[in-house]
C-alpha cells in the first residue's frame, strides 16, 4: 500500500517530468506525438481541477450555512448567485447543456454583463482610493533609496499620461527611457533569478526531493 | 492646521480622487496623445499583415476585473483588423474572458460589417494554459476541432489553412496576468518564432520590457494609456482616449498629495518620529 | 435608529428616486437592457459603499458576485472542455476514431483528482493525478525556461556595445543586470555592486508603483464612466 500511496506518485512525477524534458529536445515524430498526447491529457485533468476548486468553494460556503456561522446569510447568497447562473447555463437559451454554448444573448449573458462584469470591475477599482491614500501616507523620502523610488514613480506617473507631453516632450521621453533601461535591467535581474529558482524547484519535484504537492496525511 | 496636513483623513483623499475623475470626465478639454514606439509597432505589424491578407490570433487573457483597461485595446485592435480586412481568430486562456471577447467581436463586427467565419472566428476558452499552447503549436485543428458555436475549424475560411501557431502572421495577447511571459513566450513564441505583441494592464507593463528588448515581443500597449495610443492610431477615440483626461488630473492630484506629505514630513514629521 | 441606518435609508431613497426618474423620463429603457443597467449601477454603488465602511450592501454584492463567477467558470469548463473534448468525442466513437479511447486516461486522472472530496480511504488516488500534473508541468518548464528566459535574456544583455548613446544604454543595462544579480545572489559582501543594484531595483519598484496607481485609477475611471454615461445618461460633455 505504501508503494501505491507514496512511491507510485513519485515514479509518475519522475517519468512525466523526464518525458516533458526529453520530448522538447527530440525532433522525432514519435516524441512529438507523445508530447501532444500527454499535454492534451493535462488539459483535461486541468478541467477536473477547476471543477474540484469550485466544489471546494461551494462546500466551504455550504458548511457555513449548515452551521449557521456568523454571516451565513452571505454564504447563502453565494449559492443563490451560483444556482441561478447555473440554471441559465443549463437552459442555454433553450438548447440544453449538450449543444454548443449560446454566448451572444440570453439570461446567462445578461447575468454576466450586468452582475459579474460590474461587480468584478468595481471591486478592483476600489483599490484606486486606497492606493492614493497609501501613496500620501507612505511615500516619504526618508532615505536616498526611498527618494529614488519616489522620484521614479512621479516621473512615470507624469510621463505616461498626456499631461507629461504638455509640460515638455522630454518628460515622456525620459519616462520611457526609465522604463526601457534601468527598469529593464532590474526586472531582467529578477527574471534571471526567478527562472533559476523555477528550474531548481522543477528538478526537485522530478527527482522526488520536493513532495509538498502530495499533501500531508498518511504517507 | 499643521496636525491636519500631517494626517489628512483618508476620506478627504477619497473625495479628491473622486472629484478628480468625475469633473474631467464631464468636460471635453483635449489632451494630445502621442503614440509611443512600442504601440506603433503593433499597429505597423497589423498593417504588414493586412498587406499580405494574413491572419492574426488574439488571445483574450483577462477578466472583468481589468475590463476598463484592456477591453479598449481589444476594441481598437479589432477595429483596425476589420477595417484592413485582416482575418482574426480569437481564443481565451481565461474562462471569464469569453463574454468580454464576445462583446468586443459583436461591437466591432457590427460597426465594420465583418462576417463570422470569413473575417473572424471565436474559439472560446480551453483549460490547460501551457499545455494548450503546446497543443496549438503543432496541431491547431486537433486542439480546436470546433469553434465556440460548434462549427468545424477545418471548414471555416479563416481557420481552414491554419495548421499550427507558426501559420499565424501575428499573435496578440491581451492580458491581465502571467500569460504573456509565462505561457505565450516560453511555450509558444520560443519554439514557433511567430511575431508576438502584447496589450496588458499597467501593473504588468514594467515587467515586460526585457522581452521587448530581446525581440521576443515586438510591441506592447501598457494600460489605459497604451489603449488610448492605439485608439489614436486607428483614429477612433473611445473610452481610453476619454479616460486620459481624468487620468492626467488624478495623477496630478496624487503627486500633489505625495509632495504635500513629504513637505510636511520634512518640516514637522521627522521631529515627531514620522507621520502616522 | 443609528447613524449608519439613517445613511443606509437615505442612500436607498436617493438611488430609488434617481432610477424612478431615469425610467420615467425614458433615459433608461423599460427592457432587460435598462433593467440590467439599473442592477449594474446598484451593484457598483453597493460595492463603493465600502469606502464609507464595511456594510451589508457591500457584502451582498460581493457574495452574489462570487457565486455568479464560480458558475460562469464551471459553465465554460463544461461546454468547451468537458463536453467538446471529452463527452462528444467518446459518444461519437467509431472505427475511425478509436484513438479517442485514450481519453479514458485523463478522465481517470481527473476522477482520481476528485477523490480529494471522497473519504480518506480513496483520497490517496488524487496523489497520482497531482503527480502527473506537477511532474509533467515541471518537465515542460525546464527546457523552455532555459531557452526563453535564461539564454535569450543573457544573450540580449551581452551584446556588442557600440560607442554611442545606444551603446550607453546597453552598458547601463549590463551594469544593472549584473549588480541586481550580485545583490540577490552572492553571500560574499560586495557593498558597491549591491548598492548600485539596490538603486536599479528602487527605480524599477518606483516605476511599478507608478504604473500600479495608474492601473487602479484606470479601472475607477471605467466605472465612473459607466455611472455617468450608461446609468445617468448624462449628455456629455457638460462643459
Amino acid at each position: 500500500m505504501l508503494f501505491l500511496r507514496r512511491t507510485l506518485p513519485l515514479i509518475i512525477a519522475f517519468v512525466m517530468g523526464m518525458i516533458g524534458i526529453l520530448v522538447y529536445y527530440s525532433p522525432h515524430s514519435g516524441a512529438q506525438a507523445l508530447e501532444q498526447e500527454v499535454t492534451m491529457w493535462n488539459r483535461i485533468v486541468f478541467a477536473f481541477a477547476l471543477v474540484l476548486g469550485i466544489y471546494s468553494l461551494m462546500r466551504l460556503h455550504w458548511g457555513r450555512v449548515q452551521r449557521q456561522q456568523a454571516g451565513w446569510a452571505y454564504s447563502f447568497l453565494v449559492f443563490v448567485g451560483f444556482v441561478v447562473m447555473l440554471i441559465f447555463a443549463i437552459y442555454n437559451n433553450g438548447q440544453g447543456p449538450l449543444k454548443p454554448q449560446v454566448i451572444d444573448s440570453g439570461p446567462f449573458v445578461w447575468m454576466f454583463d450586468y452582475v459579474q462584469v460590474p461587480a468584478d470591475a468595481t471591486m478592483f477599482s476600489i483599490l484606486a482610493f486606497f492606493i492614493a491614500s497609501a501613496a500620501y501616507r507612505t511615500f516619504r523620502a526618508r532615505t536616498p533609496e526611498a527618494a529614488i523610488l519616489l522620484v521614479s514613480a512621479i516621473i512615470v506617473m507624469i510621463g505616461r499620461v498626456p499631461i507629461g507631453g504638455l509640460i515638455s516632450d522630454s518628460v515622456p521621453a525620459f519616462s520611457q527611457w526609465l522604463m526601457a533601461v534601468p527598469n529593464l535591467a532590474a526586472t531582467r535581474g529578477i527574471l534571471l533569478g526567478v527562472s533559476l529558482a523555477a528550474i531548481a524547484t522543477s528538478l526537485r519535484i522530478i527527482f522526488g526531493i520536493e513532495r509538498s504537492y502530495l499533501g500531508g496525511g498518511e504517507e | 492646521m499643521k496636525e491636519f496636513l500631517l494626517n489628512i483623513d483618508r476620506r478627504i483623499i477619497f473625495i479628491f480622487v473622486a472629484l478628480g475623475i468625475i469633473i474631467p470626465a464631464l468636460g471635453s478639454f483635449n489632451l494630445p496623445i502621442k503614440p509611443t514606439k512600442n504601440v506603433r509597432s503593433i499597429y505597423d505589424t497589423i498593417e504588414e499583415v493586412a498587406a499580405k491578407n494574413g491572419t492574426i490570433l488574439i488571445s483574450f487573457d483577462y477578466g472583468p476585473g481589468s475590463f476598463p483597461e484592456v477591453q479598449p485595446m481589444a476594441l481598437a485592435v479589432l477595429r483596425h483588423c476589420f477595417k484592413r480586412n485582416v482575418k482574426v481568430v480569437g481564443m481565451c486562456l481565461w474562462p471569464d474572458a469569453v463574454g468580454l471577447a464576445q462583446q468586443a467581436f459583436d461591437t466591432t463586427s457590427k460597426e465594420l460589417g465583418a462576417e463570422y467565419g470569413s473575417n473572424y472566428v471565436f474559439l472560446g476558452f480551453k483549460t490547460g494554459f501551457h499545455s494548450l499552447v503546446i497543443n496549438m503549436g503543432r496541431d491547431f485543428h486537433g486542439t480546436f476541432p470546433q469553434d465556440l458555436h460548434g462549427n468545424n475549424t477545418t471548414e471555416l475560411p479563416v481557420t481552414q489553412n491554419i495548421k499550427g501557431l507558426a501559420d499565424f502572421d501575428y499573435v496578440i495577447c491581451l492580458a491581465a496576468g502571467n500569460s504573456p511571459d509565462d505561457i505565450w513566450i516560453p511555450y509558444g513564441q520560443e519554439r514557433y518564432k511567430f511575431k508576438f505583441g502584447l496589450g496588458c494592464t499597467a501593473v504588468m507593463a514594467p515587467d515586460q520590457f526585457p522581452y521587448l528588448q530581446s525581440g521576443q515581443m515586438n510591441g506592447m500597449m501598457g494600460g489605459l494609456a497604451g489603449a488610448a495610443e492605439y485608439e489614436t492610431l486607428v483614429q477612433v477615440p473611445g473610452t481610453a482616449t476619454e479616460g486620459m483626461r481624468p487620468q492626467s488630473v488624478v495623477h496630478l492630484i496624487i503627486i500633489a498629495f505625495i509632495i504635500l506629505g513629504n513637505v510636511m514630513y520634512f518640516l514637522y514629521g521627522r521631529q515627531k518620529g514620522g507621520v502616522q | 435608529m443609528s447613524r449608519d441606518q439613517i445613511i443606509f435609508i437615505i442612500f436607498l431613497f436617493i438611488f430609488a428616486t434617481i432610477n424612478i426618474f431615469l425610467f420615467g423620463s425614458g433615459s433608461l429603457s423599460a427592457d432587460w437592457t435598462g433593467f440590467g443597467t439599473f442592477i449594474a449601477a446598484g451593484i457598483t454603488l453597493s460595492l463603493y459603499s465600502f469606502l464609507y465602511k464595511d456594510n451589508p450592501l457591500f457584502k451582498f454584492a460581493e457574495n452574489l458576485y462570487v457565486g455568479v463567477a464560480a458558475a460562469y467558470t464551471l459553465t465554460q469548463v463544461w461546454y468547451t472542455v468537458l463536453l467538446a473534448d471529452v463527452v462528444n468525442p467518446l459518444s461519437a466513437l467509431d472505427s475511425e476514431s478509436l484513438s479517442n479511447l485514450w481519453l479514458i486516461v485523463p478522465i481517470f486522472l481527473g476522477l482520481f483528482m476528485l477523490t480529494q472530496l471522497a473519504s480518506a480511504k480513496f483520497s490517496w488516488l488524487s496523489r497520482i493525478a497531482f503527480a502527473f500534473v506537477v511532474g509533467l508541468g515541471s518537465g515542460l518548464t525546464i527546457p523552455r525556461t532555459i531557452a526563453a528566459k535564461l539564454l535569450k535574456q543573457v544573450e540580449t544583455t551581452m551584446q556588442p556595445i557600440p560607442f554611442d548613446l545606444f551603446g550607453l544604454d546597453l552598458l547601463i543595462i549590463l551594469v544593472g543586470v549584473v549588480t541586481v544579480l550580485v545583490y540577490f545572489f552572492y553571500s560574499v559582501e560586495h557593498r558597491v555592486a549591491s548598492k548600485i543594484g539596490i538603486w536599479f531595483l528602487m527605480i524599477s519598484f518606483g516605476a511599478s508603483f507608478g504604473y500600479t496607481i495608474m492601473a487602479r485609477l484606470s479601472l475607477l475611471i471605467g466605472r465612473v464612466g459607466f455611472l455617468l454615461e450608461d446609468w445617468l445618461v448624462l449628455p456629455l460633455p457638460l462643459f
